[in-house]
């Protein structure tokens, strides 16, 4: 706020001076003989004041201020030369409203049937097949299962979506069909899951036994075309332990990932005996 | 395989690669929504990003923003999937989250069926109708329900036998008459 000491003035003095009786103060009319000057009280110069860089300080929609002398709109329907702006008025009419182009291709359309429509009747939902076994998923190979369960979770976004439509129309049926469709999608989800975790223990099993076995090697590269199973590896490698074992009298390391030698027939019988 | 998808993308997508997520997203028809806007209603833990890289990764929908609301849930009484009420077990329901993304291409709904018949919502509604007469008849309140159409009825019997168009007799209109009498 800006305080000039005309406004100061002019309030402390502006009743008094109605009174035709009463003057102003003797050492106050050399100030009244010449134009009161304006200068501010305020250290701050008006020109000053909020220049903050922002061009849009003190434009309010809500109160209707307008542009500052300053802006101007520049807008593909606002003429340079001046005329007056022609906006786009707005359709209220919804049925005189242009039609909106979809593309055919458009992803969203993975959310309905192969119809396109709306919903699905309650007959349509009723018809669909049992889910996936476990038998018949076990010969599918991982990307085969992958694409299937992503099959199924589109499926499933599917009979959610007309789950919506219909709750958002009003009651009526189909709720039983959609959930007994959905029974059966994630009953083919967690056959996937169980074929997988099968898959699973079988290949870890299957490590586990080959880390016993001499005649393959699990740390070759079968890219560069080095075998990891060797045949008659295993006999090379007993007569080979055999050799050594000789030397060191029958000692077992356990670390060799073998059994241990039966023990000789004295003690074998002793421990019988006892 | 991975990088060179995560570069053609036109967002920067996580590292963390998920093969096997459960995740079911709902599409909600919105009248008064432009079609250049597409809602959802999505789990909970959803995030902005998730539901970004969802429809472009399954739907191939490019997406130029995402608007996320969550929508709490009103108290209730009991758990209303079971069959008998659970009085003074009140509690709030997990709330629901909706998800509207602005869409690069736009999409229309597709219309709605010109009637009904097929989803049997004209009986489904009468049904409902007369199941809330039933209830409100055995409720409560029961005492205090009007039955303006006996009311109606009785006036016009009266009426006829005042003018004397009819004539009264007991028990004339209802079998083994003069049995409650001794009641």
């Amino acid at each position: 706020m800006h305080c000039t000491s005309k406004t100061l003035l002019i309030g402390a003095f502006g009743p008094a001076l109605r009174r035709a009786n009463t003057l102003p103060p003797a050492f106050l009319i050399p100030s009244f003989s010449s134009p009161l000057s304006s200068t501010p009280f305020s250290t701050t110069t008006a020109t000053l004041a909020r220049k903050d860089g922002n061009p849009n300080r003190g434009v309010s929609a809500l109160r209707r201020t307008g542009l500052s002398k300053r802006q101007r709109v520049t807008s593909p329907h606002v003429p340079k030369d001046g005329s007056p702006v022609i906006l786009p008025k707005p359709v209220l009419d919804p049925q005189s409203r242009s039609t909106v182009r979809v593309d055919r291709t458009h992803g969203l359309y993975d959310f309905f049937n192969n119809d396109r429509v709306a919903m699905m009747t309650p007959t349509e939902l009723a018809a669909h097949g049992r889910a996936w076994s476990v038998q018949e998923l076990r010969r599918k190979d991982w990307e085969d299962l992958h694409r299937l369960w992503w099959v199924c979770i589109k499926e499933k976004n599917k009979v959610e979506t007309f789950k919506k439509e219909r709750q958002r129309v009003g009651s009526m049926y189909g709720d039983f069909e959609a959930d007994a469709r959905a029974k059966e999608v994630r009953a083919t989800m967690r056959s996937i899951k169980f074929v997988l975790t099968e898959r699973w223990y079988t290949w870890e099993n299957a490590r586990n036994v080959a880390m016993q076995d001499d005649e393959i090697n699990l740390s070759t590269n079968p890219d560069q075309g080095e075998r990891a199973y060797i045949p008659g590896n295993e006999q090379q490698l007993q007569l080979e332990d055999s050799v050594t074992e000789s030397g060191e009298e029958g000692t077992y390391t356990p670390m060799s990932g073998e059994i241990p030698p039966p023990p000789p027939e004295a003690s074998r019988n002793e421990g019988a005996r006892v | 395989m991975a990088l060179t998808r995560a570069t053609l993308t036109p967002f920067r997508v996580g590292t963390k690669e998920l093969y096997l997520p459960d995740i079911t997203i709902a599409f909600l028809r919105t009248p008064t929504s432009p079609p250049s806007t597409a809602k959802f209603q999505v789990p909970p833990w959803f995030s902005k990003l998730d539901l970004r890289d969802y429809l472009y990764h399954v739907y191939a929908v490019r997406t130029l923003s995402v608007r996320s609301y969550v929508k709490q849930s009103r108290v209730i009484e009991g758990d209303p999937l079971l069959p008998r009420p659970q009085p003074n077990r009140w509690h709030r329901p997990r709330p629901t989250k909706f998800m509207t993304v602005e869409l690069e291409r736009p999409f229309v709904w597709p219309e709605e069926p010109e009637s009904y018949d097929e989803w049997n919502k004209t009986e489904m509604k009468e049904s409902e109708e007369t199941q809330k007469e039933l209830a409100e008849a055995n409720g409560p309140g029961k005492d205090a329900i009007v039955n303006k159409d006996r009311r109606g009825k009785m006036r016009e019997q009266a009426k006829a036998l005042l003018e004397g168009n009819v004539k009264w007799k007991a028990g004339e209109d209802r079998k083994g008459s003069g049995r409650l009498l001794g009641r």
